[in-house]
């Protein structure tokens, strides 16, 4: 039970920092309401954890609710490094485009 | 039938070579009509005497690497309506006497890009690494992922006509694009050519780490962006 107290208060601290910069406009109202989705979902898994144990037991794992929200979160984790790879990828190549244009810009 | 006329430029993507860059533009010289070196942001004096040695300088304002400083070459050189491109180190690793066998199937119209070789009989004083890990390595990644039949999988002395250069436009921006550049003149059914060069290094060549980072980057490539004719 402390557990989960300990747990809400975390989420609780993230929830009122991201209004905060909500409030300085240091995000995006699209950055804000992801994120205020995501520790929303992370606050409901921590108050309903029993209901996940029951329904990660019914679905045939054999470890229990919170192990399966961390593969899930190392599945997400892999997901966005992943897409953090791609947008780097593609900011390196439209950095080499832009120095060719330059260059090639500069001989003219 | 031979056409003597064409005008051939000479690309040279060079970083760091200002030891080396006047030897090779002077070596060089009589067997085009221009060079091009493509300063990579060097820290030395490269530019400045590549310049007073008679060669077109080109700047990039910042470090890309020689994939990407090949391609802005290849850029001008279309620009300048070159007939004929080779590809050509600044590191004096490669005999400029042997351009003319280069440009020869491409002048008598026999294939649309060269690729020079180091297996086809001529001398090269290979690191040992270099000679059995990266080579036989390369060799087998070229042909199973790349579909690539060369003896070479990885040289940089090349020779392109018009349309091969416009067929290939270069992604890798640091050391894969030589297997880039293959992978892309067979993906466009380009007519092939291997001529036999000579490599001399002076000094250790490529080491092992870099032979794993062009695996690297060329399979990074193919699941970004996998290799075809653009």
């Amino acid at each position: 039970m402390w557990q989960q107290i300990l747990a809400g208060i975390i989420i609780l601290f993230f929830i009122i920092r991201l209004y905060d910069q909500n409030k300085k406009k240091e995000i995006t109202p699209n950055e804000f309401a992801i994120w205020l989705a995501f520790w929303l979902t992370a606050a409901l898994a921590v108050i309903f954890i029993k209901q996940i144990d029951r329904l990660v037991a019914y679905l045939g794992f054999s470890g229990n609710g919170i192990n399966f929200l961390i593969y899930l979160a190392v599945l997400a984790l892999f997901y966005l490094v992943f897409r953090l790879r791609l947008s780097i990828a593609k900011l390196d190549r439209q950095l080499t485009e832009l120095v060719r244009q330059i260059t090639l810009g500069d001989k003219k | 039938m031979a056409a003597p006329d064409m005008k051939i430029i000479c690309v040279i993507p060079a970083w760091n070579e200002a030891k080396n860059i006047v030897k090779v533009i002077n070596g060089v010289r009589p067997h085009v009509q221009e060079i091009v070196v493509v300063d990579d942001s060097s820290r030395d004096e490269t530019g400045r005497l590549a310049a007073g040695a008679g060669a077109t300088v080109l700047r990039h304002p910042i470090n890309r690497g020689q994939g990407a400083a090949l391609q802005t070459g290849n850029d001008y050189a279309l620009k300048s309506a070159a007939d004929i491109i080779v590809h050509f180190d600044g590191d004096d690793q490669f005999l400029a006497a042997e351009i003319p066998d280069m440009v020869a199937p491409l002048k008598e119209d026999r294939a649309d890009i060269v690729f020079g070789s180091r297996f086809l009989g001529r001398p090269t004083n290979w690191p040992a690494i270099k000679r059995y890990v990266i080579m036989p390595l390369a060799k087998i990644f070229t042909r199973l992922v790349l579909g690539v039949k060369l003896s070479d999988p990885q040289n940089g002395f090349r020779a392109l006509n018009r349309r091969a250069a416009l067929a290939i436009r270069i992604t890798n921006r640091e050391m894969a694009h030589a297997s880039e550049i293959q992978a892309k003149a067979f993906g466009a059914r380009l007519r092939i050519a291997e001529v036999p060069v000579t490599v001399v290094y002076h000094e250790f060549g490529q080491k092992l780490s870099g032979g794993f980072q062009v695996l690297k980057d060329l399979l990074i490539n193919k699941i970004i962006n996998p290799p075809k004719a653009e």
